[in-house]
């Protein structure tokens, strides 16, 4: 890279080697100096879009619109244009709701978790981790909107604003509860990405060449200027919406898996559901984020920003998430057995050697047997095979939550009502198409936003610290 | 008064931080160090008291937590009661969830608007942004400090020296 | 360098906080002002076919409202009526009237004058008309004093808040069932909290107010 070049270390100084025992692979590779790594992330939206962005963005939004057509489609017919029926009345579409609602829990892990617990390594991929957050939650929010089917009647209790039908919803049921986690999990993501986006815009603001952009960045960065005392505020804010983050991200997969635990269906009526949800989420999270970002570190040539390092770290986070959903997978059939419910045990011997048995060894082989790979250094750290193993584990939690929610409905207690559910064309349509959204959306912000928190990485590398010798503490200091 | 400041540039953040505490101990008040990232022990250096917005959040929290418990109770205990199970008609237990996500929305606003009060912005318009050299380091790899006029105790030539001394390479007068 | 942003720009926050609530509460009180059934049903008089007067057959002459709407006290359903029961009168008076040709038409083919419907409640609501008029409500509480309409328009909103008034005090409406078809009687000062309370009391009137008993 030329960009290296022309921001050299200067050559008067001399880098004393830290301690062995303190000894760690650096954040940034190849001591890129705090300058490079805003010519090189701000030069991914600067410069002329890669040959393969266009063509991409083609493909994800013929998906997209394909998604809307199928909506339009469900919409203006009903939602009998889905294969779901009596007794299987939720099927694709809450498992592709919680399916992106758990991808969406990596990002605010990552941003907020990783944050308290001063995991350094997270300013590489925090950024667009939580755009993908963002993204995954928007995904979501499409399905249960959708699966009423005639939406002008599912929110008849909003407008007209003033209530005017003289009732109020009922905050004893997990479906209301649902609302507002997954609405304050979309509103505070939203938050924490964009408060940590206003520095970059900044950035991006004073580097733009053509007026609209100056206007566009200028006007979204609200006039930042570094400033040190504004920088005391926002670091506070941060840190808040890092701690509130954290609780949140917590409690709004527990709250989604209330949605099932609190009902009285048997295999879903368990009190592991919220670890076991929250687990689950976290570990598909991990997986798309490692699935998006492999590719793009070579595409961008970010592999001295996002490290092999940091992609081992994430592979540990998938093998421990991996090694719970492991755990519940086998209690769950444990309590079965021990808790003495024939009902119970009967759903649960069901799902695994009933008719769906398929989807469950689907889900039990992707998200059971392959994180358990990362046990080998050599697994972790090579990209092609991560890259593979986080793909099967994005189709293992999409089964999850499929042979939850289908598996468990299908054997009603009513043996005349028992049906096995089918798919039509308009449910595969719609969850490919929302894969389509995502990517557009995911294209559109790599390319035009920051995709990596620059303010951030400069803030990890050793020229950051005043105290370090590239930082010019050769004049000591008493802090 | 068509001058807005004294601006000293800095080309590392211990360079900036040396050149604070001499501003610092100088007396000066209306003053700012602009850096590319937080720079750990900075605020030290400026003699910065601890940041308020946790108040902000603090209010946030408890008008958020007390907004879902009023209005729970208001909507299903009071206004329109509905009798399910036969359990008490309000309980904190089943308006526990609400109440916990609207704290932290609320706190989470709270937060943020308290940011952006304390800082004053949005604020699109700035003198220091119309300056070219301030555009080219601050966000991007320069730490610059600003004295400004309007500072009590900011004389031109005194101030000049003062920032020359704590060895700063470039020293301009910024216009308003 | 963002030197394109002029010196006003810097109040463009409060502007856009001040002009937010300005813009936030017109559109507020716009919808509740124009989005409820108080403004988009109320006052609803279409044309109908034939210009029929309830205040000349109902109050003038004098008709019970069951004469046509003859469903009205056993069905879930109040009917209109057929032709035929309008010529049973119509075969004489006025019987060559040109303003009832469209009655004779409908009346000899036995095809219906399609009458514009004016009071519809939405498909997901369940309301049986036979129950309420058998239980002191008159039939004015929900389509005002027909009795006095040349053309019939919709008087009041139909709307969930305007059923759940009565059914959440049914005393306060209730009057004795001979008087459910007398459109003009006014119940006498302390009705409600007496009589009123009585006829709930001993007809067993139980509104309810969960959502099944509407919505099915």
């Amino acid at each position: 890279m030329s960009a290296a070049a022309e921001h050299p270390v200067p050559s008067s100084v001399k880098i004393a080697p830290p301690p062995a025992e303190l000894e760690r692979q650096p954040l940034v590779l190849h001591n890129r100096s705090i300058g490079w790594l805003s010519d090189h992330i701000a030069g991914i939206c600067e410069g002329e879009a890669p040959k393969w962005w266009l063509p991409a963005l083609i493909i994800s939004s013929t998906m997209m619109l394909m998604m809307f057509g199928c909506i339009g489609y469900l919409i203006s017919t009903g939602v009998g244009v889905w294969g779901l029926n009596q007794p299987v009345a939720w099927a694709w579409d809450i498992t592709n709701f919680v399916f992106w609602i758990g991808i969406g829990h990596a990002g605010t892990l990552i941003s907020a978790i990783l944050f308290l617990l001063r995991q350094k390594w997270r300013t590489s991929v925090n950024r667009a981790a939580e755009a993908m957050t963002l993204f995954a939650v928007a995904c979501a929010g499409i399905f249960p909107i959708i699966h009423v089917g005639r939406i002008w009647y599912a929110v008849w209790w909003l407008p007209p604003i003033p209530n005017n039908y003289d009732i109020w919803v009922n905050f004893r049921s997990p479906l209301l509860w649902d609302v507002f986690a997954v609405s304050t999990y979309g509103t505070v993501s939203l938050l924490f990405w964009y408060t940590g986006l206003i520095p970059d815009l900044a950035t991006m603001r004073d580097r733009a060449t053509s007026k609209v952009k100056k206007f566009l960045y200028g006007f979204f960065a609200f006039g930042w200027t570094g400033s040190n005392r504004h920088w005391s505020n926002y670091e506070k804010a941060y840190l808040l919406l890092a701690g509130l983050s954290t609780p949140l991200v917590l409690s709004v997969h527990s709250i989604v898996s209330f949605d099932f635990a609190v009902s009285q269906v048997p295999g879903w009526h368990t009190t592991i559901f919220p670890p076991y949800f929250v687990a689950g989420a976290v570990f598909s999270g991990f997986g798309m984020v490692l699935t998006l970002l492999i590719p793009l570190r070579t595409l961008c040539k970010l592999e001295d920003i996002v490290t092999v390092r940091h992609v081992e770290l994430m592979c540990k986070v998938i093998l421990a998430t991996g090694s719970i959903v492991g755990y519940a997978y086998g209690m769950e059939f444990f309590i079965a057995w021990y808790g003495g419910n024939p009902y119970e045990l009967a759903a649960f011997k069901n799902r695994a050697f009933g008719p769906y048995w398929w989807s469950y060894w689907w889900m039990i082989s992707c998200n059971v047997i392959s994180p358990h790979l990362f046990w080998f250094k050599w697994c972790r750290t090579n990209m092609v095979f991560v890259f593979i193993v986080t793909i099967f584990v994005n189709i293992g939690m999409w089964f999850e939550r499929f042979v939850i929610i289908v598996t468990s409905l299908h054997r009603d207690y009513l043996p005349s009502s028992w049906g096995y559910f089918r798919p039509t064309w308009v449910d595969v349509c719609t969850f490919l198409g929302s894969f389509g959204l995502f990517f557009t959306l995911f294209l559109l912000f790599m390319r035009y936003l920051p995709m990596i928190a620059i303010s951030e990485v400069k803030g990890v590398t050793p020229q950051a610290d005043p105290h370090h010798p590239q930082g010019g503490a050769k004049h000591g200091g008493n802090h | 008064m068509n001058a807005h400041g004294l601006m000293a540039v800095f080309d590392t953040p211990a360079d900036a931080m040396r050149a604070a505490e001499q501003v610092r101990d100088a007396g000066y008040s209306k003053w700012d160090v602009h850096t590319p990232f937080p720079v750990h022990g900075l605020d030290a250096a400026m003699g910065l008291p601890n940041s308020k917005v946790g108040w902000f959040t603090f209010l946030g929290g408890v008008t958020g937590y007390t907004t879902g418990m009023t209005m729970i109770w208001w909507m299903n205990a009071f206004d329109y009661k509905i009798v399910i199970g036969g359990k008490p008609m309000f309980s904190p237990f089943y308006s526990f969830p609400v109440s916990y996500e609207l704290t932290i929305l609320f706190a989470s606003f709270g937060s943020l608007i308290g940011m952006f009060l304390l800082n004053r912005l949005p604020r699109l318009h700035h003198p220091l942004l119309k300056n070219r050299k301030f555009c080219q380091g601050a966000t991007h790899d320069k730490f610059i400090l600003v004295i400004e006029t309007a500072d009590p105790k900011f004389n031109d030539q005194e101030t000049r020296r003062l920032l020359a001394s704590a060895g700063s390479k470039h020293i301009e007068m910024v216009e308003d | 360098m963002s030197d394109i942003f002029p010196k006003w720009t810097n109040k463009l926050p409060a502007m856009v906080i001040v002009g937010g609530m300005i813009v936030g509460g017109v559109v507020t009180a716009g919808v509740t002002y124009y989005m409820t059934p108080k403004y988009a049903r109320v006052g609803y008089t279409p044309v109908q076919p034939v210009a029929f007067s309830h205040a000349i057959h109902a109050d003038q002459l004098g008709l019970d409202c069951r004469y046509c709407h003859n469903g009205v006290e056993k069905s879930w359903y109040s009917n209109v009526p057929a032709a035929s029961t309008c010529m049973n009168c119509h075969n004489q008076v006025l019987k060559d009237d040109p303003k009832l040709a469209l009655v004779r038409e409908s009346a000899a083919t036995g095809k219906p004058i399609p009458w514009v419907q004016i009071h519809k409640t939405p498909d997901f609501v369940y309301f049986n008309h036979s129950v309420h008029v058998n239980r002191g409500v008159s039939c004015v509480h929900c389509h005002g004093p027909v009795n006095k309409m040349d053309e019939v328009r919709h008087s009041k909103s139909l709307g969930m808040a305007f059923c759940l008034e009565c059914h959440r005090d049914p005393a306060a409406k209730i009057r004795p069932n001979d008087q459910v078809f007398n459109l003009d009687w006014q119940a006498p000062e302390g009705f409600a909290q007496k009589e009123g309370a009585k006829l709930v009391k001993d007809w067993n009137v139980h509104p309810g107010e969960s959502c099944s008993v509407c919505h099915r």
